[in-house]
């Protein structure tokens, strides 16, 4: 019987085949855990396993992204919490300095196709994005990882989504991922991993994937799971052998095929980043914030298509944008092709590398009534302040802060 | 187990279950209790009894990996959580904490706020004055996780350090 990419990512894991719905106990690769849940792993683990040793501390690492640096005495203490527990243990700190530590194990090249990560973020599931299992869980789950390296988990069943089509040139990975979550909905794919593929897929580079994955969390899958191209393993500089696909005669439970060769650009309307709307028909919202960032869309590819469009403009009067690098190398990058530069010029703020406002730290925050254009990934009530967050890609949250309206372009 | 019913809709998310900005501020299990559910019935937390079931439709527990979105329902004396269907994280989670995570549609459409309800686990039923309902009981690693009252006292006895 052949098995999909999860099953047998899970089976070579576990050590035995695997059918959906099974219980088993897998090996974990990679364990990590953040600056938000670490010092509660920390906590826990001195709590239940006190005195004991690590799994294996060369293959377990703290994350600081989520108030990074810390601006609260609590938050400090709690970062100070696991920087004494990764001396004590011999573990990895990737500090306030390093971004979002999702991005930051695959840019290390710590996370493979194939590999299985878990860590103390629900956007974990991220790594899909490279065609590998991570997963996001609660601090004492991750404590009795980094004790044990593994974890139990139930093998999901799949779905095969199919992206038929090539859309046109207005349109960005996050409207396609947009098209998805409208299609998915809320609970649309509870439970289940989601194969993704399609043409237009294809030509998704790594930061195109991740936007796309990042979003599974928010459909209630486990994952999205985007099958690795050529063109991926070369920008991860990996030789074709790490390449991983499903069988032929793998086994799905539903087939789903979404035509995005119509696609136009598109948001999520608050409060739920399933509630998707075109672009166009929010030109009378007027804007107070723009955030330009987050696990979701805050890498280079990103940036700069932001930056390129504030090229000599200005964000517009009475409007405040932000711009948070996923990393310092993306941070890096921008810097060497002057386009802190640009962002600086146009008024905005740009930020150390990190979450940002999306993980409830500093850096764009709203106060009620003030509407925000994010690109972050959640527009639930509270997560990014008191305000009405609308969800939308990089080249749309640019245009809005120069009109001051929401527009995905900055001419009609 | 018996309690009373706490009534919700669908998609019920962790910011509304335990807000964000309390989630590594606020760790006692009583301050816990006392914003358990804050930003979504205000009541909660102030008329709830230890036993009482919270009853709520699809997709319970959307968003944040936060344990604590569990914890403070424990620390507020909830028995059990029944919904139509689980976020993943979160079904973990209760698992993980010792909360009984119960998936029955049917008891979700029957069931109203106030309603009395008596949980058979191992059984797999709910009795009410609206009905009896059933649910798939726990199985294997899951039922054995839960009966120690969550994963890492199960693994303390698996290790034999209890």
């Amino acid at each position: 019987m052949g098995m999909t990419i999860i099953e047998k990512i899970i089976a070579a894991h576990a050590g035995r085949p695997v059918r959906p719905g099974d219980v088993v106990w897998m090996d974990l690769d990679v364990r990590s855990a953040r600056d938000f849940g670490g010092a509660n792993v920390v906590k826990n683990f001195r709590r239940h396993f006190p005195g004991e040793p690590l799994h294996d501390p060369a293959t377990t690492f703290f994350t600081f992204d989520c108030n990074a640096p810390a601006n609260t005495i609590p938050y400090a203490e709690n970062q100070r919490l696991c920087r004494l527990f990764a001396r004590e243990h011999g573990v990895r700190v990737f500090d306030v300095n390093r971004g979002i530590g999702s991005h930051v194990l695959i840019e290390e090249g710590v996370v493979k196709p194939g590999s299985t990560v878990v860590g103390t973020g629900s956007h974990f599931n991220i790594m899909g994005a490279v065609g590998a299992f991570g997963q996001g869980m609660g601090d004492s789950d991750i404590a009795y990882a980094f004790r044990f390296g593994r974890t139990w988990f139930e093998v999901p069943p799949t779905v095969k989504l199919v992206l038929e089509g090539l859309p046109g040139e207005d349109v960005t990975p996050r409207d396609v991922t947009f098209a998805v979550m409208r299609r998915l909905g809320s609970s649309g794919a509870l439970g289940k991993a989601v194969e993704i593929y399609g043409p237009a897929l294809e030509r998704f580079d790594l930061s195109g994937r991740i936007t796309l994955a990042s979003q599974g969390t928010e459909t209630g899958a486990v994952s999205f799971i985007l099958p690795p191209s050529r063109e991926l393993l070369e920008e991860l500089g990996l030789g074709a052998e790490e390449a991983i696909a499903a069988d032929e005669d793998a086994e799905y439970i539903e087939e789903i095929r979404i035509d995005i060769s119509e696609l136009e650009p598109l948001a999520a309307v608050p409060p739920s980043p399933t509630n998707i709307r075109p672009v166009r028909e929010l030109s009378d919202v007027k804007v107070d914030a723009v955030f330009l960032g987050s696990c979701t869309n805050g890498r280079y590819e990103d940036l700069a298509a932001a930056a390129e469009l504030l090229r000599g403009r200005k964000v517009a009067e009475g409007v405040n944008m932000f711009v948070v690098p996923a990393t310092s190398r993306v941070y890096g990058r921008l810097l060497e092709e002057g386009l802190v530069d640009v962002f600086f010029r146009a008024g905005a703020v740009v930020s150390n590398p990190g979450c940002g406002g999306c993980a409830s730290g500093q850096i764009g925050m709203t106060g009620t009534g003030e509407v925000m254009v994010s690109t972050s990934n959640r527009n639930f009530r509270g997560k990014q302040g008191n305000g009405l967050t609308y969800l939308a890609s990089p080249v749309t949250a640019a245009c809005s802060a120069v009109r001051g309206f929401i527009t995905s372009k900055m001419e009609d | 187990m018996k309690g009373r019913v706490w009534k919700y809709g669908d998609d019920v998310n962790t910011d509304v279950i335990f807000a964000g900005k309390y989630t590594y501020v606020v760790s006692e299990p009583s301050e816990m209790a006392a914003h358990a559910l804050e930003d979504l019935d205000p009541s909660f937390a102030k008329e709830v009894k230890p036993g009482d079931v919270i009853v709520a439709g699809r997709n319970f527990g959307c968003g944040s990996s936060r344990e604590q979105a569990v914890l403070c329902l424990k620390a507020a004396g909830v028995a059990a959580v029944i919904a139509e269907s689980f976020v993943r994280i979160y079904f973990r989670n209760c698992v993980n904490s010792g909360l009984p995570p119960i998936r029955c549609p049917e008891a979700v459409r029957a069931l109203e706020a106030g309603d009395v309800v008596e949980i058979d686990l191992r059984n797999g039923r709910i009795l009410s004055e609206k009905g009896e309902f059933s649910f798939p009981p726990f199985s294997g690693e899951v039922r054995a996780i839960l009966e120690a009252g969550g994963l890492l006292p199960y693994t303390r006895r698996y290790l034999g350090l209890e």
